[in-house]
């Protein structure tokens, strides 16, 4: 085994301690504070499904929001129109999800450095352009209301903020045991080489691309998982969803929490929507606030709050020693 | 998942930092005002306008509504309808408002309307327009006390045909659903007085740059309706003079493309433009002439539809309450009172809902024109008491689909 | 089991043209199975362009390369790995951040179905660990298994890529100046282990060092400006007049 952290304890307690507090404290908070935890958690899958892309196999994307839109148009549109339930709607916007990342592969792969950025972001344009403009099927920009939350035929019902949190924080649970699975399967070793020596690996054996692609096509599924969820929390789609912005805000998540580190993603996930939406209560400077978290994140931890917290506990990036 | 804690102990601090502690919800017994705008982010200027009208209404009147004292909580929506619902999450379930208003931006509107109704609060929308909010898709606790998209354009179109005789109209309208729906108003009954509407140019959201549309309008029509926003509405008029039409086709427009949120900012380029609103700053009534002196002196500007609807919403509030003795916690008849609320002298003129919860009011024909160095609005035309509906009955009307890009659709193009 | 093949590496009447300069002008070369072969030649002479188009991380201008009697001319770097090339490079080409065990890693799953697998965890494979350790231990990096690799010395970083060569049980080895910045001491030592290869394995080295060149292989191929001057075992080439000339500065 690598030398691992000098305290290899310590992480992982406060990572039991973060979890242990999610899964308690939702019924003791306000309902506030409930719907800002639901939402932090549904982004926390977003951004590690984006961590994928960009810690792992080391290429920002500019398009991410897409996966989100797919996944919550799935809803909008087969639960408002067709009654359609949570375990339809679910599988339809992961495999749809899934299917238009491994479109968009074959396009965006093509490219790295900034060029994959910009060919993500045009191609997160075309699915913002149809949510906008097929307005028969989506609304256009006046969107989709009237989402009902889900019935799984269990004896509660999730149109209650706490049954409803539990149940995006189950899905959190899953899509985390997923992708911490594939990113410390020799799959996922794989991914990280790439992002090390593109070319080394190449003249060591890999086929490169294919890893890349089918790295990208999880991405894309599981970020189509969050937007399953997020129709179903706002109750609510409409492009303002797909937008750049939003696509930009979840790189961020991934960039603040520390890219590559799984967790660090939802973490960043987190601050950024208890940021954007409880510190906007308090000051309309929460915008100031955000940039100052941002630039002191690049200044002080440029692999962000976790990256630069493994470093300090002496914990390497390794994945071959746990 | 330490975001949760992290964000948490980050909020307190700025929190503390910045405001301190103890801020309002203490008291007991005030009549709390939720209210929705967006005050960072592209639209942060119009929020600013829409709070600045419902304060100097209350400010006018003491903070006092039926005999208790009124707390109004502002929640930024950033523009988006998934922060707009947050904060409508937090301005019910946690400062236990007992009315609402506010919000900007159609889909915004679309994203309350179902979880108003959800909560059983009464929410008064002075801004957003969409039309089948009181149409096809009306929400029970919702009370517009602004308007709809195309309840200006139904006279106005008419008005075009009759008054200023022009037949052949082309529309450059912005590509979103508001777009569609002023210049789908306009088309209907433009085209049903005998006018033809030959060509309808759509540009983008966002568009700054009209040099592409401007040269594929048809020179052998006899004005150009164009619909604008924001940043559009600033710089479209220069590119229509720049582009050599302004010589040869008159400019009509909807509502938002002359008014006074942008007149301020236009050059005498815009002179000449002629639009239909539900307001006009230049409305020469004594009430409205005291309410721009008093808007302006207070905050330094004309007062925009936007500041004269969330003002009459204040009073909206007041009368609604005052007519249940105060008693707004009994949601159900405060929402029957929010409903029966006529407003004789509003600014704009006299206010009363229809069936549907959208109001009958005066729509405005505005010419811009230079008075002492300033461009008004001035009102060359109005007509009295115009429901959403028009001339039309609301059962033959709502038979129709709501407007869109191709409804009604291009039969002269 | 494999059918032995006639030919470890073959090139036909390979060049290859940067723009309008010619790197490799018509180079014909044939290694046989388990043969231990120098490339020499002073600098710009095309000796990496060389390697560059063996393991196909560059394609020929024109001319046909063959492994194991297969025609690769076409074939990607990392189907050229499949069939049992591998190479190191003359400026270290490692992954600097992850440790010399985690090189290996990469490096021993490359070949097998197991890279593709993500529903495990990779310390649920101890056969991988096992052999990475192998080849480590091998190049004498045994201790030095939780090292990044950006931490070792640059002797340490030669004998990693040696490994990481290794780790893929090639058939042919291609080794880039192997004892490049090396001080004499590691230079021997570096020498000794390349000595100890499998005598199965075919091997090009590029070198510099003469003295190292002639003790590691028994024939020596001499390029200059893009063509083979010279040919032959390692006295033969010594003895040739033009080789001196041009190589090793004696007239």
């Amino acid at each position: 085994m690598t030398r691992r952290a000098l305290a290899p304890g310590t992480p992982r307690i406060a990572i039991a301690i973060v979890f242990g507090l999610l899964a308690v404290s939702p019924p003791f908070v306000s309902s506030f504070l409930q719907a800002l935890l639901t939402q932090a958690v549904i982004y926390a899958i977003l951004a590690m499904s984006l961590d994928v892309v960009l810690g792992y196999i080391g290429l920002a994307s500019l398009g991410h929001a897409a996966y989100l839109g797919l996944g919550a148009y799935s809803v909008g549109i087969l639960a408002t129109r067709h009654g359609a339930g949570f375990w339809v709607t679910l599988t339809v916007g992961v495999l749809l999800a899934t299917a238009v990342a491994a479109v968009f592969g074959l396009v965006a792969l093509r490219a790295t450095g900034v060029y994959f950025l910009m060919i993500t972001l045009a191609l997160g344009m075309v699915v913002w352009g149809l949510a906008h403009r097929w307005v028969s099927l989506t609304q256009g920009d006046n969107g989709i209301s009237g989402v009902p939350r889900p019935d799984l035929g269990l004896p509660w019902s999730f149109a209650h903020a706490i049954p409803f949190y539990y149940l995006v924080f189950t899905a959190f649970l899953v899509a985390f045991g997923v992708l911490r699975g594939i990113v410390r399967s020799p799959f996922g070793a794989t991914l990280v080489g790439i992002r090390e020596s593109e070319s080394r690996m190449r003249t060591l054996g890999y086929h490169v691309w294919l890893h890349k692609y089918i790295g990208f096509i999880i991405a894309g599924g599981v970020g189509g998982f969050a937007g399953v969820l997020w129709a179903y929390d706002n109750g609510f789609v409409s492009p303002a969803d797909l937008e750049l912005s939003t696509s930009v805000e979840i790189l961020l998540m991934v960039a603040l929490g520390g890219r590559g580190t799984l967790l660090g993603p939802a973490l960043g996930a987190g601050l950024i929507v208890f940021l954007k939406n409880l510190v906007s209560v308090y000051t309309q400077r929460w915008l100031l606030i955000l940039g100052a978290v941002y630039i002191g994140t690049i200044v002080y931890a440029p692999e962000g709050i976790v990256g630069a917290l493994r470093q300090w506990t002496k914990g390497e990036r390794a994945w071959a020693g746990r | 998942m330490g975001g949760k804690v992290i964000g948490s102990i980050l909020a307190a601090l700025v929190l503390v930092a910045t405001w301190g502690p103890g801020a309002a919800w203490a008291q007991k017994g005030p009549i709390k005002i939720g209210f929705l705008a967006p005050m960072t982010g592209g639209a942060a200027q119009v929020g600013k306008d829409m709070v600045n009208g419902l304060t100097m209404w209350l400010e006018e009147h003491g903070h006092i509504i039926a005999g208790r004292k009124v707390e109004v909580i502002v929640e930024d929506t950033q523009g988006q309808p998934n922060v707009a619902l947050t904060k409508l999450r937090k301005l019910v379930e946690s400062d236990k408002v007992q009315v609402l208003a506010g919000g900007l931006f159609a889909h915004v509107g679309y994203a309350l309307a179902p979880k108003v109704d959800e909560y059983r609060i009464p929410m008064l929308y002075p801004v957003m327009a969409a039309d089948d909010l009181t149409q096809r898709k009306p929400a029970r606790w919702v009370v517009r006390t602004g308007w709809t998209s195309s309840q200006p354009s139904h006279p106005f179109g008419e008005w075009v045909v009759k008054t200023l005789g022009y037949k052949r109209v082309v529309t450059i309208g912005i590509d979103y659903a508001f777009g569609w729906e002023v210049v789908g108003g306009f088309q209907k009954t433009f085209e049903e007085a005998g006018g033809q509407i030959i060509q309808k140019l759509w540009p983008p959201l966002g568009t700054t740059d009209f040099a592409p549309y401007l040269s594929q309008v048809r020179r052998d029509a006899d004005a150009v309706f164009a619909l604008m926003v924001a940043a559009s509405s600033l710089r479209f008029p220069r590119q229509y003079a720049d582009a050599g039409l302004k010589a040869r086709l008159p400019l009509l427009g909807g509502g938002t493309t002359f008014d006074e949120f942008v007149l301020p900012s236009l050059g005498d380029e815009a002179i000449g433009g002629i639009s239909p609103l539900i307001y006009s700053a230049a409305i020469d009534t004594p009430v409205n002439r005291r309410f721009v002196k008093e808007y302006r002196a207070r905050y330094g500007k004309v007062p925009s539809y936007y500041s004269e609807s969330c003002y009459t919403t204040g009073q909206w509030i007041n009368d609604a309450a005052k007519s249940i003795g105060g008693d707004v916690e009994d949601r159900e008849k405060f929402l029957a009172a929010l409903r029966k609320v006529e407003v004789p002298d509003a600014p704009r003129g006299p206010v009363k809902l229809d069936a549907y919860g959208n109001p009958i009011q005066n729509i405005y024909v505005r010419k811009v024109e230079k008075k002492d160095g300033e461009l008004w609005n001035t009102v060359i035309q109005t007509f009295p008491a115009v429901s959403q509906f028009g001339k039309y009955k609301p059962e033959e009307f709502l038979k129709q689909p709501v407007y869109d890009r191709n409804f009604p659709p291009c039969k002269y193009c | 089991m494999r059918e032995a093949p006639a030919l470890a590496l073959r090139l036909a009447d390979v060049s290859k043209e940067f723009g309008g300069l010619r790197a490799l002008d018509r180079v014909s070369l044939a290694v046989a199975p388990g043969e231990r072969r120098a490339i020499i030649g002073p600098n710009g002479a095309g000796k990496t362009t060389l390697f560059s188009l063996i393991s196909g991380e560059t394609r020929p201008t024109v001319g046909r390369i063959a492994l194991f009697d297969r025609d690769v001319t076409r074939l990607s770097p990392h189907r050229r790995a499949a069939l049992g090339l591998a190479r190191t490079y003359q400026i270290t080409n490692l992954f600097p951040r992850l440790t010399a065990l985690e090189n290996c890693l990469l490096a021993v799953q490359a070949l097998t179905p197991v890279k593709l697998h993500l529903h495990r965890a990779l310390t649920r494979y101890p056969a991988l660990f096992e052999r990475a350790r192998g080849v480590l231990d091998a190049v004498g990096l045994g201790d030095k298994e939780g090292d990044a690799a950006r931490n070792l010395s640059h002797g340490e970083q030669r004998q990693l890529e040696i490994a990481l060569a290794l780790a893929g049980m090639p058939r042919l080895l291609l080794l880039d100046e192997p004892t490049a910045g090396l001080s004499p001491a590691e230079s021997h030592s570096m020498t000794a282990l390349l000595k100890k290869l499998d005598p199965a394995i075919t091997l090009l080295v590029i070198e510099h060092d003469m003295d190292v060149a002639f003790e590691l292989t028994d024939r020596i191929t001499v390029l200059h400006y893009g063509r083979v001057v010279a040919d032959g075992f390692a006295h033969e080439v010594r003895a040739n007049p033009l080789v001196q000339e041009i190589y090793l500065g004696a007239p």
